[in-house]
């Protein structure tokens, strides 16, 4: 479970200190689903940022299971993410000179698994995104739908605690949006995964039961009992 | 995993890889170009030094020079008696000890009780000069028209006297001078004569101390139509040839050889040597081994090899100085720009892999795998500049030795005869004590030794580290938020 307390994240932008965060109260349950939504510039990749233990607030508290990520040395940190944070990304962020199930296996190399266990995982997580016949293929040989379904195969293959999606359909055509954000619900719910999404898209935050919209830096969550 | 990424980031960046390992490789063939002429220059100059020293030997121990105007020297007179004999050729030789500078036999055992002294033989170096020809008398010639007439003639109004004048007439000298060594025949593992082969026949025996045969140097015998078993006539003694040796390089060091005694007998010289020639114990040690002789053993000049390489002066000397000057410098200095190339190229990579290496630091990667990847890729790009760059360098040096460029190096010392010790022909080196001097032409080769190479592969190495040390701080100083917000 997440509990945010008073985070705020303060950038100084030339001489004037501007806060992406300010002041961030939230809570997020285990295996529940989040929508952060927002303006451009309103802190919503700031807060994945504190989420997924990429950034540390300049004040405030980040716990994770009751660790606080914001407190915790680097090595610890690193540690969290490799067995705990499955990241997606808008632009999938797969490393252009692997193959799919390579790029499956980096996630893989930090737990330090050997070379034969990583091969049969990441071939098994290709097969739950549909593209188990695709393992030798390099991220420019597919198109941006099978690159997403790649990246989020290299985020779920470590069986995380935690999935956070930053703008994963930004980049792709309707119909790719729909299927990929049906492999994402269809992935939560199987893994019982807690899944926090940064999206602009309206329609897609309209499904999710609980957005939290930010603003300035300030954090307000709505809770939709329809989805 | 690290291997699989390895291999695949060199594939698709090859061409900014070979622009690394080109810079390094070019850095590196030049160390192993000019690395391998120096040592062939250092090759050349060791042959010259050698072609007057001899094999091994460190130093030589000659009799000081004397002070201008103490009558030191003594000049060499040739005499002719005036003969009856019209047509009968007159000959005479003179032999004459080189530089007529000698030192006591004895100087040899003092030297060799010396501390770090391993060997000490002497030599006696000798110029024979023979002078042969003929004096052809001139021929009275009467004047004719004088006798008939009786008038106006040359011989004046003498009346009854013969007139006319003395015609024709003269002398005719041929002046043949060569070289005679008198080797120690019983300790003949140092010395000049080393400095040859024995290519017919035998050298000389331990017991032939005192006997009349002689070795001969191969160019001499040729000149001189000298052949094994026939003999070498020296001031009237005839010497059985036993031998014909043949310069290692360069010129022999003297035409003749003769045992010692013998040497001593022909320049009346008994008990003398001209030089010493000396192994030290310790080839690191001889500085103070030559001081020590020259404080213990007044009135001798001690020469080392390294004295001998200041006299070297020539296209070899020349080359020499470029190789360890302009050479060394211009192969650090691109060793120090193709480091800096390297680096700040692997730098730059990482600069615009921000992205991949943040994904792989958000993925749980430590900063340390990532900088050992970076590390790694760099190391690769170095060895394979120093693949490359051996390969260069090995071409070169090999292009250098196929060319075989001639140098002359001359060896001169200002000084007066002597302090060359056997001092080889004698270039200048005649009476009156002028400045020895030799010259000689020797081909150079660019030798690649292992240590060459090792050193090359250490360059290698280092440039891929310090390359991978540039691109890995980058890369250990990203933070996976950093890199996360480009894309964002």
């Amino acid at each position: 479970m997440y509990q945010l307390k008073g985070v705020t994240k303060r950038y100084m932008r030339g001489k004037n200190p501007v806060d992406a965060l300010a002041g961030v109260d939230l809570t997020i349950e285990d295996g529940g689903r989040l929508v952060i939504q927002g303006p451009t510039g309103g802190g919503k990749s700031t807060l994945l940022q504190m989420l997924g233990g990429l950034d540390r607030p300049t004040s405030g508290t980040v716990e994770l299971d009751g660790v606080d990520l914001a407190s915790l040395p680097e090595s610890r940190l690193t540690k969290v993410r490799a067995e705990s944070i499955g990241f997606v990304f808008q632009s999938f962020n797969l490393i252009p000179t692997l193959s799919a199930q390579e790029n499956v296996e980096t996630a893989l190399v930090p737990l330090g698994l050997g070379a034969k266990a990583r091969r049969e995982r990441a071939a098994e997580a290709l097969e739950s995104v549909g593209l188990g016949d695709r393992p030798t293929h390099l991220p420019s040989e597919m198109s941006g739908g099978q690159q997403q379904r790649v990246a989020i195969a290299r985020a779920l293959v470590k069986r995380p605690k935690v999935l956070l999606a930053d703008e994963p359909t930004g980049n792709l055509d309707e119909s790719m949006r729909d299927e990929i954000m049906e492999l994402l619900d269809g992935l939560w719910r199987e893994h019982g995964l807690t899944f926090v999404m940064v999206t602009h898209d309206s329609s897609l935050a309209r499904k999710a039961p609980r957005v939290a919209t930010i603003r300035k830096g300030k954090v307000t969550v709505t809770e939709n009992a329809a989805a | 995993m690290f291997f699989t990424y390895l291999r695949r980031e060199l594939r698709r960046r090859r061409k900014a890889a070979l622009v690394v390992a080109s810079g390094l490789a070019l850095g590196i063939a030049l160390v192993i170009v000019v690395s391998s002429v120096s040592s062939g220059m250092s090759k050349a100059q060791d042959k010259v030094l050698q072609s007057l020293y001899g094999l091994g030997t460190d130093m030589t121990v000659t009799k000081a020079a004397a002070a201008p105007g103490s009558g030191g020297t003594e000049r060499p007179r040739f005499e002719f008696d005036a003969k009856d004999d019209d047509e009968a050729s007159q000959s005479t030789d003179r032999v004459m000890v080189q530089g007529f500078q000698t030192l006591a036999a004895d100087t040899v055992d003092k030297v060799g009780a010396q501390d770090g002294v391993a060997d000490a033989v002497a030599g006696l170096s000798l110029t024979v000069m023979k002078v042969d020809g003929q004096f052809k008398r001139g021929e009275f010639k009467q004047d004719e028209s004088a006798s008939q007439g009786g008038q106006g003639g040359r011989g004046g109004p003498g009346g009854g006297q013969p007139q006319g004048e003395v015609r024709g007439g003269g002398a005719s000298f041929d002046v043949n001078s060569f070289t005679v060594y008198g080797t120690d025949v019983t300790r003949q593992d140092l010395g000049p004569l080393t400095s040859s082969t024995i290519t017919e026949g035998r050298t000389f025996k331990a017991a032939e101390t005192d006997a009349e045969v002689a070795v001969v140097d191969a160019a001499y015998a040729k000149e001189k139509e000298l052949a094994l078993d026939k003999t070498v006539t020296v001031s009237g003694t005839d010497y059985t040839i036993i031998g014909i040796s043949t310069a290692d390089s360069g010129d022999a060091a003297a035409n003749v050889y003769v045992p010692l005694k013998q040497a001593q007998t022909l320049a009346d010289a008994k008990d003398k040597v001209t030089t010493v020639y000396v192994k030290a114990t310790d080839s690191q040690k001889i500085e103070p081994v030559k001081a020590a002789i020259q404080k213990n053993i007044s009135g001798t000049t001690v020469t080392t090899s390294a004295d001998l390489a200041d006299t070297v002066s020539g296209s070899l000397s020349t080359a020499s100085d470029l190789a360890a000057g302009v050479g060394r410098w211009l192969s650090v200095a691109v060793l120090v720009a193709a480091f800096l190339v390297a680096g700040l190229l692997t730098s730059s990579a990482v600069s615009r892999r921000v992205r991949e290496f943040g994904t792989l630091k958000a993925l749980g990667w430590k900063s340390g795998r990532v900088t050992r990847q970076v590390i790694g890729e760099a190391l690769v790009n170095g060895l394979m500049g120093g693949v490359l760059g051996i390969a260069v360098g090995l071409a070169g040096a090999y292009a250098v030795t196929a060319i075989s460029p001639t140098l002359t190096a001359q060896l001169g010392s200002s000084g007066g005869g002597g302090r060359m010790g056997g001092g080889g022909p004698m270039g200048g080196g005649g009476p009156g004590g002028q400045s020895a001097s030799k010259t000689l032409d020797i081909a150079l080769t660019a030798p690649v030794s292992l240590t060459t190479i090792l050193v090359a592969v250490a360059l290698a190495v280092a440039g891929g580290l310090v390359a991978g040390a540039f691109g890995g701080w980058r890369a250990s100083r990203l933070r996976p938020a950093d890199a996360l917000r480009r894309v964002a």
